[in-house]
Protein backbone atom coordinates (compact mmCIF):
# COMPACT_ATOMS: atom_id res chain seq x y z
CA UNK A 1 0.00 0.00 0.00
CA UNK A 2 1.59 3.22 -0.92
CA UNK A 3 0.20 7.12 -1.96
CA UNK A 4 2.19 9.47 -4.37
CA UNK A 5 2.70 12.99 -2.31
CA UNK A 6 4.01 16.08 -3.23
CA UNK A 7 6.64 17.08 -0.05
CA UNK A 8 6.83 20.75 0.65
CA UNK A 9 9.73 21.75 3.20
CA UNK A 10 9.29 24.42 6.71
CA UNK A 11 10.99 25.69 9.19
CA UNK A 12 10.06 24.66 12.11
CA UNK A 13 11.56 26.56 15.70
CA UNK A 14 11.31 23.64 18.03
CA UNK A 15 13.49 21.48 15.58
CA UNK A 16 15.59 24.90 14.86
CA UNK A 17 16.42 24.73 18.66
CA UNK A 18 17.20 21.33 19.28
CA UNK A 19 19.74 21.35 16.12
CA UNK A 20 21.18 24.53 17.52
CA UNK A 21 21.86 22.86 20.69
CA UNK A 22 22.85 19.57 18.98
CA UNK A 23 21.87 17.84 15.90
CA UNK A 24 22.64 14.20 17.37
CA UNK A 25 20.69 13.94 20.23
CA UNK A 26 16.96 11.89 19.75
CA UNK A 27 15.14 15.15 20.13
CA UNK A 28 16.45 16.42 17.05
CA UNK A 29 16.05 13.22 15.02
CA UNK A 30 12.53 13.03 16.44
CA UNK A 31 11.62 16.70 15.12
CA UNK A 32 12.78 16.11 11.95
CA UNK A 33 11.94 12.80 10.72
CA UNK A 34 8.51 12.84 10.32
CA UNK A 35 6.35 13.47 7.97
CA UNK A 36 3.23 15.49 8.30
CA UNK A 37 -0.01 14.00 5.70
CA UNK A 38 -3.69 14.81 5.56
CA UNK A 39 -6.32 12.98 7.28
CA UNK A 40 -7.20 11.49 3.98
CA UNK A 41 -3.44 10.40 2.97
CA UNK A 42 -3.37 8.75 6.58
CA UNK A 43 -6.43 6.83 6.28
CA UNK A 44 -5.99 5.34 3.09
CA UNK A 45 -2.53 3.82 4.09
CA UNK A 46 -4.35 3.19 7.39
CA UNK A 47 -2.24 5.35 9.51
CA UNK A 48 -2.32 6.50 13.05
CA UNK A 49 -0.23 9.42 14.51
CA UNK A 50 3.38 8.30 15.06
CA UNK A 51 3.36 4.91 12.96
CA UNK A 52 6.28 4.65 10.48
CA UNK A 53 6.35 5.10 6.91
CA UNK A 54 8.78 4.85 4.05
CA UNK A 55 9.27 8.03 2.15
CA UNK A 56 10.84 7.12 -1.43
CA UNK A 57 11.92 10.05 -3.75
CA UNK A 58 14.24 9.33 -7.07
CA UNK A 59 17.16 9.87 -4.63
CA UNK A 60 16.68 8.10 -2.01
CA UNK A 61 14.50 7.21 0.82
CA UNK A 62 13.84 7.55 4.63
CA UNK A 63 11.90 5.90 7.30
CA UNK A 64 10.27 8.70 9.52
CA UNK A 65 7.02 8.87 11.27
CA UNK A 66 3.94 9.97 9.91
CA UNK A 67 1.86 12.51 11.62
CA UNK A 68 -1.79 14.13 10.32
CA UNK A 69 -1.35 17.35 9.61
CA UNK A 70 -3.42 20.21 11.28
CA UNK A 71 -3.85 22.22 8.34
CA UNK A 72 -6.70 22.66 6.27
CA UNK A 73 -7.60 19.62 3.67
CA UNK A 74 -4.71 18.75 1.58
CA UNK A 75 -4.61 15.64 -0.16
CA UNK A 76 -1.52 14.70 -2.02
CA UNK A 77 0.44 17.14 -0.08
CA UNK A 78 2.57 16.45 2.96
CA UNK A 79 5.08 18.60 4.53
CA UNK A 80 8.21 18.23 6.40
CA UNK A 81 10.60 20.35 8.34
CA UNK A 82 13.88 21.40 6.23
CA UNK A 83 16.57 19.18 7.89
CA UNK A 84 19.09 16.15 7.19
CA UNK A 85 16.08 13.48 6.54
CA UNK A 86 13.68 15.57 3.87
CA UNK A 87 17.31 16.65 2.21
CA UNK A 88 18.03 12.95 1.36
CA UNK A 89 14.87 13.02 -0.55
CA UNK A 90 15.53 16.29 -2.77
CA UNK A 91 17.07 16.29 -6.18
CA UNK A 92 20.21 17.31 -7.50
CA UNK A 93 18.72 21.29 -8.04
CA UNK A 94 20.54 23.38 -5.58
CA UNK A 95 16.67 25.12 -4.86
CA UNK A 96 14.03 22.97 -3.67
CA UNK A 97 11.65 22.12 -6.65
CA UNK A 98 8.41 24.81 -6.02
CA UNK A 99 5.53 21.96 -6.87
CA UNK A 100 7.51 19.81 -4.14
CA UNK A 101 9.73 16.68 -3.95
CA UNK A 102 7.86 13.80 -5.24
CA UNK A 103 8.04 10.89 -3.11
CA UNK A 104 5.66 7.71 -2.44
CA UNK A 105 4.79 7.35 1.36
CA UNK A 106 4.10 3.40 2.54
CA UNK A 107 3.61 2.01 6.18
CA UNK A 108 6.85 0.59 7.41
CA UNK A 109 8.04 -1.28 10.47
CA UNK A 110 11.66 -0.23 10.18
CA UNK A 111 13.03 2.01 12.76
CA UNK A 112 13.61 5.88 11.62
CA UNK A 113 16.80 6.40 9.64
CA UNK A 114 19.25 7.79 12.39
CA UNK A 115 21.54 10.38 11.18
CA UNK A 116 24.96 8.51 11.55
CA UNK A 117 23.08 6.06 8.52
CA UNK A 118 22.29 9.37 6.86
CA UNK A 119 26.00 10.66 7.09
CA UNK A 120 27.23 6.93 5.44
CA UNK A 121 24.98 7.48 2.48
CA UNK A 122 26.87 10.91 2.53
CA UNK A 123 30.01 9.24 2.54
CA UNK A 124 28.96 6.50 0.12
CA UNK A 125 31.30 7.13 -3.12
CA UNK A 126 29.74 6.09 -6.18
CA UNK A 127 27.48 8.66 -7.48
CA UNK A 128 27.97 11.77 -8.30
CA UNK B 1 23.83 44.19 26.58
CA UNK B 2 24.56 41.34 24.09
CA UNK B 3 23.73 40.49 20.60
CA UNK B 4 22.31 36.95 19.32
CA UNK B 5 23.38 35.75 16.38
CA UNK B 6 20.78 32.89 16.52
CA UNK B 7 19.97 34.24 12.73
CA UNK B 8 20.18 37.28 10.89
CA UNK B 9 17.64 39.49 12.88
CA UNK B 10 21.08 39.74 15.01
CA UNK B 11 18.84 40.99 17.90
CA UNK B 12 20.66 43.66 19.84
CA UNK B 13 18.64 43.99 23.51
CA UNK B 14 19.88 40.46 24.96
CA UNK B 15 20.45 40.85 28.61
CA UNK B 16 22.24 38.04 30.58
CA UNK B 17 24.45 37.51 33.48
CA UNK B 18 28.11 35.38 33.16
CA UNK B 19 28.53 32.86 35.91
CA UNK B 20 31.52 30.50 36.09
CA UNK B 21 31.39 30.37 32.21
CA UNK B 22 28.31 29.56 31.87
CA UNK B 23 24.94 31.91 31.07
CA UNK B 24 22.94 32.15 34.28
CA UNK B 25 20.47 34.64 33.63
CA UNK B 26 19.11 35.84 30.50
CA UNK B 27 15.93 38.30 28.94
CA UNK B 28 14.34 39.00 25.42
CA UNK B 29 16.03 35.68 23.65
CA UNK B 30 13.28 33.67 21.39
CA UNK B 31 13.43 29.91 21.79
CA UNK B 32 15.89 29.77 18.57
CA UNK B 33 18.21 32.38 20.21
CA UNK B 34 17.74 30.60 23.54
CA UNK B 35 18.91 26.77 21.48
CA UNK B 36 21.92 29.18 19.84
CA UNK B 37 23.36 30.23 23.45
CA UNK B 38 22.64 26.34 24.77
CA UNK B 39 25.53 25.70 21.63
CA UNK B 40 27.94 26.86 24.29
CA UNK B 41 27.85 24.47 26.16
CA UNK B 42 27.07 21.39 24.20
CA UNK B 43 29.10 19.58 21.80
CA UNK B 44 32.00 21.63 21.06
CA UNK B 45 34.26 20.69 18.26
CA UNK B 46 38.05 19.65 18.87
CA UNK B 47 41.31 20.12 16.64
CA UNK B 48 41.35 16.72 14.69
CA UNK B 49 43.51 15.64 11.67
CA UNK B 50 42.37 12.32 10.32
CA UNK B 51 39.87 11.15 13.74
CA UNK B 52 42.93 11.89 16.15
CA UNK B 53 42.63 14.89 18.44
CA UNK B 54 45.96 17.07 17.57
CA UNK B 55 46.73 20.66 18.95
CA UNK B 56 44.99 23.40 17.44
CA UNK B 57 48.08 24.49 15.75
CA UNK B 58 48.64 21.39 14.14
CA UNK B 59 45.40 21.77 12.81
CA UNK B 60 45.68 24.79 11.31
CA UNK B 61 48.80 23.61 9.55
CA UNK B 62 47.45 21.12 8.34
CA UNK B 63 44.57 22.93 6.86
CA UNK B 64 47.24 25.40 5.33
CA UNK B 65 49.17 21.95 3.73
CA UNK B 66 45.75 20.45 2.18
CA UNK B 67 44.84 24.06 0.45
CA UNK B 68 48.31 24.92 -0.83
CA UNK B 69 48.17 21.39 -2.61
CA UNK B 70 45.26 21.00 -3.53
CA UNK B 71 44.52 21.73 -7.91
CA UNK B 72 41.51 22.85 -7.11
CA UNK B 73 40.10 24.12 -3.64
CA UNK B 74 36.75 25.03 -2.95
CA UNK B 75 35.80 27.86 0.33
CA UNK B 76 32.22 26.93 1.26
CA UNK B 77 29.88 28.26 3.78
CA UNK B 78 30.10 31.71 5.29
CA UNK B 79 26.72 32.76 6.41
CA UNK B 80 27.17 32.08 9.67
CA UNK B 81 30.47 34.33 10.07
CA UNK B 82 31.45 37.64 10.56
CA UNK B 83 32.41 40.12 7.93
CA UNK B 84 35.86 40.02 8.74
CA UNK B 85 36.30 36.21 7.97
CA UNK B 86 34.21 36.72 4.80
CA UNK B 87 36.91 39.13 4.07
CA UNK B 88 39.92 36.96 4.90
CA UNK B 89 38.21 34.39 2.79
CA UNK B 90 37.90 35.73 -0.11
CA UNK B 91 41.30 37.14 0.38
CA UNK B 92 42.55 33.00 0.32
CA UNK B 93 39.99 32.58 -2.78
CA UNK B 94 42.48 34.80 -4.48
CA UNK B 95 45.90 33.77 -3.37
CA UNK B 96 44.79 30.11 -4.01
CA UNK B 97 42.45 30.88 -6.99
CA UNK B 98 39.75 28.74 -4.59
CA UNK B 99 36.00 29.22 -5.91
CA UNK B 100 34.45 30.54 -3.47
CA UNK B 101 30.46 29.70 -2.49
CA UNK B 102 27.63 30.35 0.08
CA UNK B 103 25.49 27.23 0.78
CA UNK B 104 22.31 29.33 0.09
CA UNK B 105 20.24 28.48 -2.96
CA UNK B 106 20.71 30.52 -6.12
CA UNK B 107 17.24 31.86 -6.33
CA UNK B 108 17.74 33.67 -2.85
CA UNK B 109 21.71 34.99 -4.84
CA UNK B 110 19.40 36.25 -7.65
CA UNK B 111 16.78 38.24 -5.06
CA UNK B 112 19.72 38.98 -2.98
CA UNK B 113 21.82 40.62 -6.24
CA UNK B 114 18.45 43.10 -7.26
CA UNK B 115 17.81 44.24 -3.81
CA UNK B 116 22.08 45.29 -3.25
CA UNK B 117 22.34 46.69 -6.65
CA UNK B 118 19.37 48.83 -6.22
CA UNK B 119 17.29 47.79 -8.65
CA UNK B 120 14.58 46.20 -5.87
CA UNK B 121 13.17 48.82 -3.69
CA UNK B 122 13.99 48.16 -0.05
CA UNK B 123 14.33 49.93 3.17
CA UNK B 124 15.69 48.76 7.14
CA UNK B 125 13.74 46.71 9.59
CA UNK B 126 13.35 49.84 11.33
CA UNK B 127 11.56 51.51 8.48
CA UNK B 128 8.91 49.00 8.75
CA UNK B 129 8.72 49.47 12.82
CA UNK B 130 7.80 52.99 12.00
CA UNK B 131 6.28 53.15 8.51
CA UNK B 132 4.92 49.91 7.57
CA UNK B 133 1.40 49.41 7.47
CA UNK B 134 0.83 46.45 5.74
CA UNK B 135 3.58 43.63 5.69
CA UNK B 136 3.09 40.41 3.70
CA UNK B 137 5.01 37.19 4.85
CA UNK B 138 5.21 35.46 1.02
CA UNK B 139 6.69 31.94 1.18
CA UNK B 140 8.48 32.77 4.42
CA UNK B 141 7.04 32.02 8.20
CA UNK B 142 9.03 34.80 10.90
CA UNK B 143 7.14 33.14 13.32
CA UNK B 144 9.77 30.31 12.87
CA UNK B 145 12.39 31.44 11.18
CA UNK B 146 13.37 34.65 12.76
CA UNK B 147 11.22 34.64 15.82
CA UNK B 148 11.46 38.17 16.93
CA UNK B 149 10.38 39.82 13.88
CA UNK B 150 6.94 40.24 14.59
CA UNK B 151 7.72 41.67 17.63
CA UNK B 152 10.55 43.66 17.06
CA UNK B 153 9.54 45.14 13.43
CA UNK B 154 6.70 43.81 11.66
CA UNK B 155 3.52 43.70 13.55
CA UNK B 156 3.30 44.38 17.87
CA UNK B 157 5.37 47.81 17.60
CA UNK B 158 4.23 51.12 18.08
CA UNK B 159 6.03 52.72 15.25
CA UNK B 160 7.11 56.82 14.51
CA UNK B 161 3.81 56.94 12.13
CA UNK B 162 2.47 53.75 14.17
CA UNK B 163 1.56 54.13 17.47
CA UNK B 164 -1.39 52.22 17.13
CA UNK B 165 0.57 49.40 15.44
CA UNK B 166 -1.77 46.11 15.21
CA UNK B 167 -4.38 47.18 16.89
CA UNK B 168 -5.59 49.10 14.27
CA UNK B 169 -2.87 50.36 11.71
CA UNK B 170 -0.99 47.34 10.89
CA UNK B 171 -2.38 44.59 8.36
CA UNK B 172 -0.24 41.52 7.85
CA UNK B 173 -1.05 39.33 4.90
CA UNK B 174 0.45 35.33 4.71
CA UNK B 175 0.81 33.89 1.28
CA UNK B 176 1.92 30.01 1.86
CA UNK B 177 1.45 26.96 0.45
CA UNK B 178 0.80 26.15 4.22
CA UNK B 179 -0.62 27.52 7.13
CA UNK B 180 2.00 28.13 9.01
CA UNK B 181 2.42 29.77 12.63
CA UNK B 182 2.54 33.30 10.63
CA UNK B 183 -0.29 32.75 8.47
CA UNK B 184 -2.32 31.36 11.20
CA UNK B 185 -1.58 35.25 13.15
CA UNK B 186 -2.58 36.49 10.14
CA UNK B 187 -6.09 34.89 10.00
CA UNK B 188 -8.62 36.18 7.31
CA UNK B 189 -5.68 37.60 5.41
CA UNK B 190 -3.79 33.97 4.77
CA UNK B 191 -3.54 33.49 1.17
CA UNK B 192 -3.06 29.79 0.02
CA UNK B 193 -1.03 29.47 -2.92
CA UNK B 194 -0.40 25.97 -4.47
CA UNK B 195 2.75 24.21 -4.50
CA UNK B 196 4.19 26.03 -7.66
CA UNK B 197 1.67 28.57 -7.91
CA UNK B 198 3.22 31.93 -7.13
CA UNK B 199 3.63 33.13 -10.66
CA UNK B 200 0.01 32.64 -11.12
CA UNK B 201 -1.11 34.12 -7.93
CA UNK B 202 1.10 37.48 -8.93
CA UNK B 203 -0.55 36.98 -12.00
CA UNK B 204 -3.99 37.57 -10.54
CA UNK B 205 -2.74 40.36 -8.18
CA UNK B 206 -1.60 42.17 -11.41
CA UNK B 207 -5.03 41.11 -12.81
CA UNK B 208 -7.41 42.74 -9.94
CA UNK B 209 -4.66 46.30 -9.72
CA UNK B 210 -5.75 46.35 -13.20
CA UNK B 211 -9.48 46.29 -12.31
CA UNK B 212 -9.79 43.34 -14.37
CA UNK B 213 -11.41 40.00 -13.37
CA UNK B 214 -8.05 37.69 -11.93
CA UNK B 215 -7.80 33.94 -13.52
CA UNK B 216 -6.71 31.87 -10.55
CA UNK B 217 -7.71 32.10 -7.09
CA UNK B 218 -11.08 32.58 -5.46
CA UNK B 219 -11.95 36.37 -7.08
CA UNK B 220 -13.78 38.05 -4.08
CA UNK B 221 -10.70 37.27 -2.05
CA UNK B 222 -7.71 38.12 -4.54
CA UNK B 223 -9.67 41.64 -5.11
CA UNK B 224 -9.87 42.32 -2.13
CA UNK B 225 -6.21 41.82 -1.46
CA UNK B 226 -5.86 43.66 -4.43
CA UNK B 227 -7.86 46.03 -2.53
CA UNK B 228 -5.34 46.46 0.87
CA UNK B 229 -2.38 46.81 -1.36
CA UNK B 230 -3.48 49.19 -3.39
CA UNK B 231 -4.83 51.37 -0.29
CA UNK B 232 -1.25 50.56 1.75
CA UNK B 233 0.82 53.74 2.47
CA UNK B 234 4.16 52.14 3.22
CA UNK B 235 3.70 48.04 2.00
CA UNK B 236 6.80 45.62 2.34
CA UNK B 237 7.03 42.37 0.96
CA UNK B 238 8.90 39.87 2.98
CA UNK B 239 9.54 37.07 0.15
CA UNK B 240 11.07 33.63 2.01
CA UNK B 241 12.16 30.39 0.69
CA UNK B 242 8.78 28.98 -0.82
CA UNK B 243 8.32 32.00 -2.96
CA UNK B 244 11.77 31.68 -4.28
CA UNK B 245 11.48 27.65 -4.74
CA UNK B 246 8.12 28.28 -6.42
CA UNK B 247 9.58 31.05 -8.75
CA UNK B 248 12.67 29.63 -9.50
CA UNK B 249 14.16 31.86 -12.40
CA UNK B 250 10.94 33.51 -12.96
CA UNK B 251 12.21 36.22 -10.62
CA UNK B 252 11.03 39.21 -13.12
CA UNK B 253 7.10 37.97 -12.28
CA UNK B 254 7.78 39.33 -8.79
CA UNK B 255 9.48 42.90 -9.89
CA UNK B 256 7.09 43.14 -12.29
CA UNK B 257 4.64 43.47 -9.49
CA UNK B 258 6.97 45.30 -7.18
CA UNK B 259 7.16 47.89 -10.23
CA UNK B 260 3.34 47.80 -10.24
CA UNK B 261 2.21 48.08 -6.87
CA UNK B 262 5.21 51.22 -6.63
CA UNK B 263 2.85 53.05 -9.32
CA UNK B 264 0.36 53.28 -6.74
CA UNK B 265 1.78 53.50 -3.52
CA UNK B 266 4.82 52.93 -1.58
CA UNK B 267 6.23 49.13 -1.79
CA UNK B 268 9.62 47.38 -0.53
CA UNK B 269 10.77 44.45 -0.26
CA UNK B 270 13.37 43.23 2.73
CA UNK B 271 14.37 39.49 2.36
CA UNK B 272 14.50 37.09 5.08
CA UNK B 273 17.87 35.12 4.96
CA UNK B 274 17.85 33.05 7.78
CA UNK B 275 21.76 33.09 8.43
CA UNK B 276 23.34 35.81 10.73
CA UNK B 277 25.85 37.17 7.94
CA UNK B 278 23.98 35.95 4.94
CA UNK B 279 23.60 39.38 3.48
CA UNK B 280 27.21 40.48 4.49
CA UNK B 281 28.58 37.47 2.29
CA UNK B 282 26.25 38.58 -0.63
CA UNK B 283 27.21 42.37 -0.63
CA UNK B 284 30.78 41.99 -0.11
CA UNK B 285 30.65 39.65 -3.01
CA UNK B 286 28.81 41.98 -5.12
CA UNK B 287 26.82 39.20 -7.22
CA UNK B 288 24.70 36.46 -6.90
CA UNK B 289 27.62 34.31 -6.87
CA UNK B 290 28.39 30.38 -7.83
CA UNK B 291 26.32 27.54 -8.19
CA UNK B 292 27.58 25.10 -5.13
CA UNK B 293 26.42 22.20 -6.86
CA UNK B 294 28.49 22.61 -9.59
CA UNK B 295 32.05 24.07 -7.27
CA UNK B 296 31.41 20.91 -5.14
CA UNK B 297 31.13 18.56 -7.82
CA UNK B 298 34.84 20.14 -9.68
CA UNK B 299 36.99 20.30 -6.13
CA UNK B 300 39.40 18.10 -4.82
CA UNK B 301 39.79 19.74 -1.29
CA UNK B 302 37.03 22.24 0.28
CA UNK B 303 37.26 24.53 3.32
CA UNK B 304 34.29 25.03 5.13
CA UNK B 305 33.11 27.60 7.68
CA UNK B 306 29.97 29.01 9.13
CA UNK B 307 27.67 26.29 7.55
CA UNK B 308 27.18 22.45 8.01
CA UNK B 309 26.41 21.80 4.20
CA UNK B 310 26.44 17.74 4.73
CA UNK B 311 23.11 18.63 6.85
CA UNK B 312 21.62 21.56 4.54
CA UNK B 313 21.94 20.46 1.09
CA UNK B 314 20.50 18.50 -0.78
CA UNK B 315 21.70 14.61 -1.13
CA UNK B 316 23.61 14.70 -4.71
CA UNK B 317 25.36 18.27 -3.40
CA UNK B 318 26.39 16.92 0.03
CA UNK B 319 27.89 13.56 -1.73
CA UNK B 320 30.12 15.66 -3.80
CA UNK B 321 31.35 17.74 -0.65
CA UNK B 322 31.64 14.43 1.40
CA UNK B 323 34.35 12.55 -1.34
CA UNK B 324 36.85 15.20 -1.47
CA UNK B 325 39.07 15.82 1.83
CA UNK B 326 37.43 18.50 3.94
CA UNK B 327 38.99 20.72 6.44
CA UNK B 328 36.00 22.57 8.90
CA UNK B 329 36.25 25.72 11.12
CA UNK B 330 33.05 25.32 13.52
CA UNK B 331 32.72 25.86 16.88
CA UNK B 332 30.48 22.82 17.22
CA UNK B 333 29.87 19.37 16.25
CA UNK B 334 28.52 18.96 13.18
CA UNK B 335 27.66 16.52 10.36
CA UNK B 336 30.43 18.12 7.82
CA UNK B 337 33.04 17.66 11.38
CA UNK B 338 32.14 14.05 11.43
CA UNK B 339 33.25 13.98 8.23
CA UNK B 340 35.91 16.10 7.99
CA UNK B 341 39.73 15.62 7.56
CA UNK B 342 40.64 18.64 9.46
CA UNK B 343 38.65 19.97 12.11
CA UNK B 344 39.24 23.43 13.40
CA UNK B 345 37.19 24.41 16.70
CA UNK B 346 36.62 28.41 16.51
CA UNK B 347 35.13 30.85 18.93
CA UNK B 348 31.62 31.34 18.87
CA UNK B 349 31.19 34.54 16.36
CA UNK B 350 28.69 36.94 19.46
CA UNK B 351 29.35 35.00 22.25
CA UNK B 352 33.17 34.09 22.63
CA UNK B 353 34.69 35.94 19.66
CA UNK B 354 33.72 39.67 18.39
CA UNK B 355 33.11 41.52 14.69
CA UNK B 356 30.73 42.69 12.78
CA UNK B 357 27.80 41.41 10.41
CA UNK B 358 25.04 42.57 8.43
CA UNK B 359 21.38 42.25 9.39
CA UNK B 360 18.79 40.53 6.99
CA UNK B 361 18.04 44.11 5.74
CA UNK B 362 21.68 45.53 5.30
CA UNK B 363 22.29 47.62 8.55
CA UNK B 364 25.76 46.98 10.42
CA UNK B 365 26.05 45.11 13.61
CA UNK B 366 28.82 45.24 15.79
CA UNK B 367 29.83 42.91 18.82
CA UNK B 368 31.76 42.00 21.67
CA UNK B 369 32.49 39.32 23.06
CA UNK B 370 30.61 38.30 26.36
CA UNK B 371 32.54 35.10 27.38
CA UNK B 372 36.41 34.70 26.99
CA UNK B 373 37.59 32.02 25.28
CA UNK B 374 40.69 30.37 24.59
CA UNK B 375 39.66 29.51 21.24
CA UNK B 376 40.82 31.97 18.13
CA UNK B 377 38.23 33.68 15.95
CA UNK B 378 37.28 32.62 12.36
CA UNK B 379 38.92 35.80 11.22
CA UNK B 380 42.03 34.51 13.48
CA UNK B 381 42.20 31.10 12.07
CA UNK B 382 41.70 32.25 8.50
CA UNK B 383 44.67 35.34 8.76
CA UNK B 384 46.80 32.34 10.03
CA UNK B 385 45.68 30.30 7.40
CA UNK B 386 46.24 32.81 4.46
CA UNK B 387 49.58 33.73 5.89
CA UNK B 388 51.06 30.13 5.87
CA UNK B 389 49.66 29.02 2.27
S1 LIG C 1 15.07 36.50 16.67
FE1 LIG C 1 16.99 35.65 15.92
S2 LIG C 1 18.58 37.07 16.64
FE2 LIG C 1 16.69 37.53 17.80
S3 LIG C 1 16.88 36.33 19.69
FE3 LIG C 1 15.75 35.06 18.20
S4 LIG C 1 17.34 33.83 17.16
FE4 LIG C 1 18.37 35.50 18.23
Amino acid sequence: METAVSIVTFRDIFQDEAGKKSKFTDEFRDLCARILLDKQDMSRLGLKDGQKVRVQSEMGAVIVAAKTSDDDPHPGLAFMTSSPWSNQLAGEDECMPGTGIAAKVSPSDESVTQISELLQRMRAQGIL
Amino acid sequence: MAICTGCSLLCEDIELTVKDGAISHVRNLCRKGHGHYQGLLTQRARPMIDGEEVALDQAIAKAAEVLHGSKAPLLCGWSNTTLEAQAAGMSIAKKLGASICDTSPPCLGTLMERIISGSAPTCTLDDVRNFADVSVFWGSDPSNSHPRHLSRFSYYPRGEKRQKSYEEERTCIAVDVRKSATATLCSNYYFRVQPGGDGEFIESILATLDGKIPKFGEKKRMIELGTILRKAEYGVIFPGPGMLYSLQNKLELFETLLAKLNEIATFKVVPMVERFNSRGYYQLLHGPGNSLAAAAKGCDAALVIGSDPLAELPLATARALARVPLIVIDPHRSLTVDAASVVIPSAISGMEAGGTALRTDGVKISFEPIIESDLPSDEQILARILEAI
